[in-house]
């Protein structure tokens, strides 16, 4: 075999063999090779050196209340309002509330205090009128016309 | 008492009632993959029987990551939390273990790269958020020895969190979680062959600095 420490491919055994993880036949053929170079064999040694003194690093114990906390917070998660439940939790739609909301006023407004669409507007309605007062005027100068003729004196030759 | 030490909640009439009653009714051992679906299917039970099984390994893989047990369980809660809120959109694309350690870590560099590590060193007699004293290692030692492991076990902390992140995360999790290289490949998004350089590189750090404990 080449050497781990020339081949920076096979750099990865020293650190395997140092954690005892090399398969058997890659520990057989790795013991051969260290046997005869001094360089791997000072490399394995400090790498299983350095390997037994991480050991030395003692786990830690969870706390007690780990679960409960945990699963208070999740609690709460639960009992969140059903829509925002509906909704995912990645937040992008949030800045949209607003501006929906908005929006929502702003057809409320429009619908409540906006023009009424029944009604005809005083452009239209204005021909109506004027054909009425024409109609008024020309009734009474009819009626005028008419007691006017009726006012005339009779004419003299009449009283023969 | 679980594999992890911890006692048995009073029971109460809540969430963590509920999981453990029930976690006490399942019956033969189950994949996280399969546990995880179940979860996904609203069975909370089958959610306390993956913390039960991870919660040790996430909490002491992030408190050698940020030294800091307080701040270590704060980052775990958060990890379940995000695997529970996750649940409904989990497919069993990869392992369990490689996305809960994929999230602890993304976690763990965040908080370290955030800058919020301005802390003192703790001591091993420094009480915890519970008030209880953390355990050395229970071998009996006199005053002598005692002195010369915590100042060696100093050392060893010291050399590890002067890894760069990437590093730290790497090494954490081949020297204690016992990963294969192709997990922590995964773990960090990145080839296998950049996850052996990564090892070698750290490694040869930690020789150095630590020559003279070995």
């Amino acid at each position: 075999m080449s050497c781990p420490v020339d081949d920076r491919e096979g750099a990865e055994r020293i650190v395997s063999y140092g954690a005892g993880r090399l398969a058997p036949d890659e520990e057989t053929e790795f013991e051969l090779h260290r046997r005869g170079c001094a360089r791997c064999r000072e490399l394995a040694a400090a790498q299983r050196a350095i390997w037994s003194t991480l050991d030395e690093w003692p786990d830690v114990t969870p706390s007690e209340s780990f679960d409960e906390i945990l699963y208070q917070r999740i609690a709460a998660i639960e009992q969140r309002a059903w829509w925002r439940r509906l909704l995912p939790d990645a937040g992008w739609w949030r800045p949209a509330v607003p501006v929906a909301v908005a929006c929502a006023a702003l057809v409320a407004a429009f619908l409540l205090k906006g023009p009424d669409l029944n009604l005809q507007s005083p452009v239209a309605a204005e021909p109506k009128l004027q054909i009425e007062q024409v109609e008024h005027a020309l009734d009474d100068m009819e009626m005028l016309k008419q007691l006017s003729i009726d006012s005339q004196p009779n004419h003299p030759s009449g009283q023969n | 008492m679980n594999p992890d030490g911890i006692r048995t909640q009073a029971p109460q009439p809540s969430w963590n009632t509920r999981v453990n009653n029930s976690v006490a009714s399942l019956a033969a051992p189950q994949g996280d993959a399969e546990l995880m679906l179940r979860v996904r299917g609203g069975d909370q039970a089958s959610f306390g029987l993956l913390l039960e099984r991870h919660r040790g390994s996430v909490i002491r893989f992030l408190d050698r990551m940020v030294q800091s047990q307080a701040v270590a369980e704060e980052l775990a809660q958060e990890v379940f939390l995000r695997v529970y809120k996750s649940r409904g959109t989990y497919e069993p694309a990869a392992k369990f273990t490689t996305w809960l350690f994929r999230i602890a870590t993304h976690l763990g560099l965040n908080w370290i790269r955030d800058g919020r590590n301005e802390k003192g060193q703790e001591s091993l007699d420094e009480t915890t958020a519970e008030g209880t004293i953390k355990q050395v290692p229970d071998r009996v030692r006199t005053v002598e020895q005692e002195l010369v492991y915590q100042a060696k076990l100093r050392e060893v902390r010291q050399a590890i969190e002067s890894l760069p992140a990437k590093q730290r995360a790497a090494v954490l999790m081949h020297k204690y979680e016992e990963m294969e290289y192709s997990e922590i490949a995964n773990v960090l998004r990145c080839s296998e062959s950049a996850v052996k350089s990564l090892l070698f590189r750290a490694y040869e750090h930690l020789r150095s600095r630590l020559a003279h404990l070995a």
